[in-house]
């Protein structure tokens, strides 16, 4: 008689515990549609901010700025001046960041590789989009530049 | 009955209502992240609609250029679409570097729901390509 007392109150302590544990885990999942949409919507920023880069031209020249960057890398004597477009590039990759992220860029080609906006610490989220640029080359010869957007959260 | 027997049964129910309780406010809430994460998910498309055909810039020669807003082609838009389903009405907001936010369509209802997102685009204006970003917010009708 005593066994089947503590048998019922072992049951009901185990239904407790079952019910705060099914609690917590439905709130700790239910509001991952939430999280996936809203990292969706980060990723598609990340690819409007490749795409502005690469149509929206850099001030009062009539190339992209993407564009400006990879001849940078390739041409000696590229349309628009590294420090003019290092300047020109903080401007706008501030201007695009959304709140609490910004925007990395980097350029590749042959081992050189020019960044701007470079993040130094890992950050804990990112959403990354590549691309590449092809220009004409001193030697009139395609060359094709990498490049990578990269969209960081900062807190 | 004993005392005893009494308050285990009073504890089972209280442990069944509470689950029942749970049950029923967990699926509230998965109803409501649904409808927001869905409302989350037709701005973006939106966005797309209005950057890549409805907004996008065409030259004379008819070339269309995705993700390059032509604020003349503001004129003939409507600001509803349907999605899924369901009909959403949305305000658009334009601004590039050194001007005002430009907002086109109505206001968004105070007592609703609502979801906005902010793009980075290219502006054709003056003859020109500018950086600019495309602002959406978008409601249930």
């Amino acid at each position: 008689m005593k066994d089947q007392g503590v048998a019922d109150v072992l049951s009901m302590a185990f239904m407790f515990i079952l019910l705060v544990f099914a609690a917590v885990l439905i709130n700790a999942y239910s509001m991952r549609p939430l999280r996936a949409a809203t990292d969706r919507q980060l990723e598609l920023k990340c690819e409007y901010a490749y795409q502005a880069l690469e149509t929206s031209w850099v001030e009062p020249y009539t190339i992209s700025i993407l564009r400006a960057a990879a001849e940078n890398v390739v041409l000696e004597q590229p349309t628009v001046p590294g420090q003019y477009l290092r300047s020109a590039m903080e401007n706008a990759l501030d201007y695009l960041s959304p709140p609490g992220y910004e925007i990395s860029l980097a350029f590749t080609r042959d081992g050189k590789t020019l960044t701007f906006n470079e993040n130094k610490a890992p950050p804990s989220k990112q959403f990354v989009r590549s691309g590449s640029v092809s220009i004409m080359g001193a030697g009139g010869e395609n060359v094709v530049v990498q490049v990578v957007v990269r969209l960081f959260s900062v807190s | 009955m004993t005392l005893t027997q009494i308050m285990k049964m009073l504890v089972a129910c209280i442990l069944v209502i509470t689950f029942i309780l749970v049950s029923a406010s967990a699926y509230r809430q998965h109803r409501t992240i649904s409808s927001l994460a869905e409302l989350t998910d037709a701005t973006s498309s939106i966005v797309n609609q209005l950057a890549v055909d409805q907004l996008a810039h065409v030259d004379e020669t008819g070339n269309k250029y995705s993700y390059a807003i032509d604020m003349d082609r503001m004129e003939n838009l409507t600001f509803n679409s349907e999605i899924g389903g369901e009909n959403f009405e949305f305000q658009i907001s334009i601004n590039y570097q050194g001007s005002e936010n430009r907002r086109f369509g109505p206001e968004p209802p105070e007592n609703s729901t609502n979801c906005s997102m902010i793009v980075a685009c290219s502006l054709w204006s003056n003859n020109r390509f500018q950086l600019a970003k495309l602002g959406v917010i978008a409601w249930r009708v």
